[in-house]
């Protein structure tokens, strides 16, 4: 057993781990955040992708002790206070989700993608979610629902703006 | 008369909200209190007599059950449209990944090497892979007397006598590949016992109220004891209409008493259930110089591997979608499905229908290139409207805007490529 301390969705866990436990294991076995999902187990489709560090990461490749120090969001801590982040909003909006296997994965590259980059073009847009595989969408609604979450976000900022100046 | 609330309105899924958040629970999101685990023994040779020793995986100490076909409590089968798979190989087993035994343990750790405790002895037998080997009378038998399991014959005027007329004709062979779904979520389930005495199965499915049929049979159970519960299905495109786990998890909960989960990784889900029917073609069309289509002769020969699964309505909607959206006076159409030794194939996206435009529309490109027509034109000019008759007498009264569909293409096609 190794002891780790790492921050997941704004919460510290101090936790003792099995050498050889994946990060995805961790996530869903022992904090019980079934969210991301385990499509392959080897890297290929994405439904298991956390941010780790502002950084996308397949977390079926991450060893539960390597994730010591770090700070990870997974899907369950997109939404604030109940509300849905625009990212999850617009993929409503727009259809993107089918069987919403692989939606939570996407949602996080699509935010890992807009935090950076906060308006991609659709070329960006598909690189940015590149290590994701749908296999319902065709990926068109996919893209054209982070374009608008783009636009959704950069509204956010306008209302926020304009309300604190009326204050 | 109210507007229509759905229709024409943009309407959000029911289980949108859930899914974008991570809170849709598919089957492998789904624990029980006490529950046990579940990890299937599968063959790995494609054609042998088996015997099973479990003396050694029984010892290991959180084993608390393994099941063999003997502890099937009803009909050790099941099957769509034939009975013919085990639900746990009795004798033999006919293609790899064919399932042997099911192993209970208290983790999934101890189930998975328990597997590797089991002791196969395998007899091997001559096996065959390829369909047109199969059909001949000498070839290894599958399953019965003959591999040919399904023959669909369409007769439409006289192909013979209208090759004589044409001016050209292309004959070529075609082949498609096998293909998986390989839809995003790989298969998993969970059993348990009801209050009532019944046994409950959660896994994703296409089809719950047949799934209850089967389990109820191969437990020698009435349907009214047993319950399927459909939750959130991560994709299927008709890779889940055959049953995987549904009869090993029922038997499992049913003689233990307790919950039994199961998850397959992605390689075990390649194993479990069908492909896409990959299909032989002999195409021989001909028309006129002028590009009038007047004859094709087609063979079609489906690979569906051990088990027949939807084969025969696969093997028929190719038949009937062979000749492709074209006017042809005269058509000869034999379609088979034979078994072999190769992974079962059964329902993907089409059903038959995807295959066969890989042989009819090449056809057409052949035909038009040797003719000296524009390949949109020579479309054109053969295609379904209303009021066409296809090949097996269908006659066309309504909605076929197939010469619009084609109008559209072209002029977006051209469009893109300015």
């Amino acid at each position: 057993m190794i002891s780790i301390s790492l921050t997941v969705n704004k919460q510290v866990y101090q936790v003792e781990v099995e050498e050889d436990l994946r990060l995805i294991d961790f996530i869903r076995d022992k904090l019980m955040l079934t969210g991301t999902k385990e499509g392959c187990g080897e890297g290929e489709c994405g439904a298991c992708t956390i941010i780790m560090d502002g950084k996308t990461v397949n977390s079926c490749l991450v060893m539960a002790f390597q994730a010591h120090g770090s700070r990870i969001t997974t899907i369950e801590g997109v939404a604030k206070d109940g509300a849905l982040h625009p990212i999850q909003q617009a993929f409503l909006d727009v259809g993107a989700v089918q069987c919403g296997f692989c939606t939570p994965g996407m949602v996080l590259s699509a935010k890992a993608l807009l935090d950076e980059n906060e308006v991609p073009n659709r070329h960006q847009i598909r690189e940015g979610i590149s290590g994701n595989l749908c296999r319902c969408t065709g990926y068109n609604k996919i893209v054209d629902a982070i374009e608008l979450a783009s636009s959704y976000i950069k509204e956010g900022q306008q209302d926020e703006t304009s309300s604190s100046g009326r204050q | 008369m109210k507007p229509l609330q759905v229709v024409g309105n943009r309407v959000l899924r029911v289980d949108g909200k859930a899914k974008v958040q991570g809170a849709a629970l598919y089957p492998q999101d789904i624990n029980m209190e006490g529950m046990l685990y579940g990890a299937t023994l599968r063959s790995d040779k494609p054609h042998a007599f088996i015997t099973i020793d479990l003396e050694e995986a029984e010892k290991i100490p959180g084993v608390v059950k393994i099941l063999t076909a003997k502890d099937v409590t009803g009909h050790n089968h099941h099957g769509v449209l034939f009975k013919d798979h085990d639900v746990l190989c009795a004798e033999k087993v006919r293609r790899i990944g064919d399932p042997m035994a099911f192993v209970i343990g208290t983790s999934e750790r101890i189930a998975k090497e328990a597997l590797k405790k089991i002791k196969v002895h395998y007899q091997e037998i001559p096996a065959v892979f390829d369909p047109l080997e199969a059909m001949e009378e000498r070839a290894p038998k599958i399953h019965g007397e003959s591999n040919i399991i399904y023959h669909y014959k369409c007769r439409k005027g006289n192909v013979d006598e209208a090759f004589k007329a044409c001016d050209i004709i292309v004959e070529r062979a075609y082949q498609t590949s096998m293909v998986d779904h390989a839809f995003l979520q790989p298969e998993a389930g969970i059993a348990y016992m009801d209050e009532d005495g019944s046994v409950v199965v959660l896994a994703a499915t296409q089809y719950p109220h047949f799934d209850q049929l089967e389990v109820a049979e191969a437990l020698g159970l009435p349907t009214e004891k047993v319950r399927i519960i459909n939750p959130a299905v991560g994709g299927a495109f008709g890779g889940r209409e055959d049953i995987t786990m549904q009869i090993h998890l029922a038997l499992a909960a049913y003689l233990t008493g307790k919950p039994v989960k199961v998850v397959y990784g992605r390689e075990e889900s390649f194993y479990a259930h069908s492909k896409r029917h990959p299909i032989m073609m002999k195409y021989k069309t001909g028309a006129t110089k002028e590009g009038k289509l007047l004859a094709m002769e087609v063979m079609l020969v489906g690979d569906t591997g051990a088990y027949a699964s939807w084969a025969i309505n696969v093997m028929r909607k190719a038949g009937v979608h062979a000749p492709g959206p074209y006017e042809i006076p005269n058509v000869k159409v034999d379609s088979y499905a034979v078994y072999t030794n190769n992974p079962f194939c059964g329902a993907m996206r089409g059903f038959g229908a995807t295959q066969t435009p890989i042989g009819s529309e090449q056809q057409m490109d052949i035909l038009a290139r040797e003719l000296g027509i524009d390949p949109i034109q020579f479309r054109l000019m053969n295609c379904f409207r209303v009021g066409s008759e296809t090949a097996n007498g269908q006659i066309l009264h309504e909605s076929i805007p197939l010469v619009q569909c084609i109008e559209a293409v072209k002029d977006r096609m051209f469009q893109e490529l300015r």
